[in-house]
């Protein structure tokens, strides 16, 4: 993974005009993290180590092939993907998280949708979150119709409440026609405009983004801001985790920086964007 | 905490709203099941019409190697509408018992991306094997009925006790949604046991007399009431004693009793267990 990928200049802070409005007034905290961990359980892999000792001369050929099957039988690798986070969010907040590839971003914000259950510490939360993930693919075999009709009723809304606003969803989705036809036939900028459009149809509480916004277009990214700002007038709270520092800072107030599973910085957006610059760009030279 | 109005994440929640929000998500249920079996037929020319052609062809097989090569079922009036309702009922359960192990892993993108009671996704792939099963359940009736023009085969006359097939495939239903909410909380915990369950369904088809009667070979064995009144044998007998017309299998209360018992007793205990691992779906 090169560092060069990590800001991403591609998107002119143009496209998203009307800065972040850190000037509203926040309202009751609604989410309170406790120190988080969260450590993932991956059974069959690698033991770290082991490949280096294969490859050590002189090895007789049974113990390698014992070395080999201690890594394929009953092995288990614990990972602690967040270590110890702790924060408190108000309504009407918007949060970025930034953090270089593989630092814990998504899984801080999944955990803290709740989808994944904490190792160790809790999450306190107000109201009902809503996760919106690029990767988070609903049913690639189903039309985007049948995929509006799943979103929608799995994020608790009726089936009357979908189909009134069927119409809505693509409309801000702007993928037309292709609505009928299997998922898996769509890029990938239309999957993730689809399934912004579900996700931010119920008008959740917490409205949580990982990297949806990056896949868009200018127009959408305009729609999509106008609609992040629905969110937080409704006095709800919005989290985004981006890899880009333009998106972050046209629509955060408030950033967390994440750097291998712990919080090295929560801030205003500028501080934190700033140093979190100058980090990358030292490892830059670095390497 | 709970006095801010904060309420903590990721907590099993109370048995009874656990159940309360299970009941409002019922047409996300209805939703998901007929998604999944459309889904199943969708990258074909034929497209739904192999969810009639599929069993067809199954019970061809079944009749040309069972009911005419091999004569398994010495003893019985009519072995290919014996066979034919075994194979179908048995194949509903296999397939409800594999998809509701896999009920949790297959829809890790689901799971990790909206809250929902999980105990959704076993029930919704066991119906969605339950909607495969009514064509092919069609297709079961018209192939026994068709047996009894084949020669040396006993007659399967037209009945008010076909009716009974639908309280039968009921049960079952209900028994297998259990048997999936148990191996989908263990396999959803250790994945290892998914490999235990072919095994498992083997041992379960021979010990029910699916293509061969079990009273013909054990006869006065002790293990022949073990192996009669274990719930998967009971449901065959139902919808065998709906359909067929077989002197060995008259229509009993006792059978209809312990499907009723089994069906309950496998749904509760499996619904209570899957419900006590709820915060834990979804971590790897």
């Amino acid at each position: 993974m090169t560092e060069t990928d990590e800001i991403d200049f591609e998107i002119d802070p143009e496209d998203l005009e009307g800065g972040p409005g850190t000037e509203r007034e926040l309202g009751e905290p609604c989410l309170l993290v406790d120190d988080l961990h969260i450590t993932y359980r991956v059974l069959g892999a690698k033991r770290i180590g082991t490949a280096a000792a294969d490859d050590a001369k002189g090895r007789r050929f049974l113990r390698r092939l014992l070395a080999q099957g201690r890594d394929q039988v009953g092995s288990v690798r614990e990972i602690p993907a967040v270590r110890g986070v702790s924060f408190t969010a108000r309504r009407g907040e918007s949060i970025g998280i930034v953090g270089i590839n593989g630092s814990g971003k998504s899984t801080l914000l999944r955990a803290v949708a709740g989808l994944i259950p904490p190792t160790k510490g809790a999450v306190y939360v107000a109201g009902e979150p809503s996760l919106l993930g690029v990767n988070a693919v609903l049913m690639g075999k189903l039309s985007g119709e049948r995929n509006i009709m799943i979103g929608g009723l799995a994020l608790g809304l009726t089936q009357a409440e979908v189909r009134a606003k069927f119409d809505d969803i693509v409309e801000f989705s702007g993928i037309g026609d292709a609505v009928y036809l299997p998922m898996r036939t769509y890029s990938s900028g239309m999957s993730a405009r689809l399934r912004f459009a579900i996700s931010s149809a119920a008008t959740p509480d917490i409205l949580m983004i990982d990297e949806a916004l990056a896949t868009g277009d200018a127009t959408f990214r305009q729609k999509s801001k106008a609609r992040i700002d629905t969110v937080r007038e409704q006095a709800g709270t919005v989290f985004l985790v981006s890899h880009s520092l333009a998106t972050i800072e046209s629509i955060c107030s408030r950033v967390l920086w994440v750097h291998e599973g712990r919080l090295v910085m929560d801030g205003p957006a500028e501080d934190v964007c700033a140093a979190y610059k100058g980090f990358v760009r030292a490892k830059r030279r670095k390497s | 905490m709970e006095e801010n109005g904060l309420a903590r994440m990721g907590v099993r929640p109370s048995f009874r709203d656990y159940v309360r929000e299970l009941w409002r998500r019922r047409a996300f249920i209805g939703v998901l099941a007929t998604s999944k079996s459309q889904s199943r037929n969708q990258n074909s020319y034929l497209g739904q019409l192999w969810a009639v052609l599929t069993p067809l062809l199954n019970a061809t097989v079944y009749v040309i190697i069972f009911g005419i090569i091999l004569d398994t079922t010495r003893g019985m009036s009519n072995g290919i509408a014996f066979i034919v309702i075994g194979t179908f009922m048995f194949r509903f359960f296999d397939r409800s018992v594999v998809v509701g192990a896999d009920s949790i892993r297959n829809n890790l993108s689901l799971v990790r991306s909206v809250h929902f009671p999980r105990a959704v996704l076993p029930i919704a792939q066991v119906l969605s094997e339950l909607t495969t099963l009514l064509p092919a359940l069609i297709v079961m009736i018209g192939v026994s009925w068709v047996s009894q023009f084949f020669p040396g085969q006993g007659p399967v006359p037209l009945d008010w006790s076909w009716f009974l097939i639908v309280p039968a495939v009921l049960l079952l239903w209900l028994f297998s949604t259990g048997c999936a909410f148990l191996v989908g909380r263990w396999v959803a915990i250790t994945p290892d046991i998914k490999n235990l369950i072919p095994f498992a369904m083997r041992f379960l088809m021979y010990g029910s007399g699916v293509i061969f009667s079990i009273n013909h070979l054990l006869g006065d064995h002790p293990a022949a009431k073990i192996l009669e009144y274990q719930p998967v044998a009971v449901y065959l007998y139902l919808a065998r004693g709906a359909i067929a017309d077989e002197p060995t299998i008259p229509q009993d209360p006792v059978m209809w009793y312990l499907g009723v018992g089994w069906a309950l007793l496998f749904l509760v205990v499996g619904f209570v267990m899957f419900w006590r691992g709820e915060e834990r779906y979804g971590r790897d």
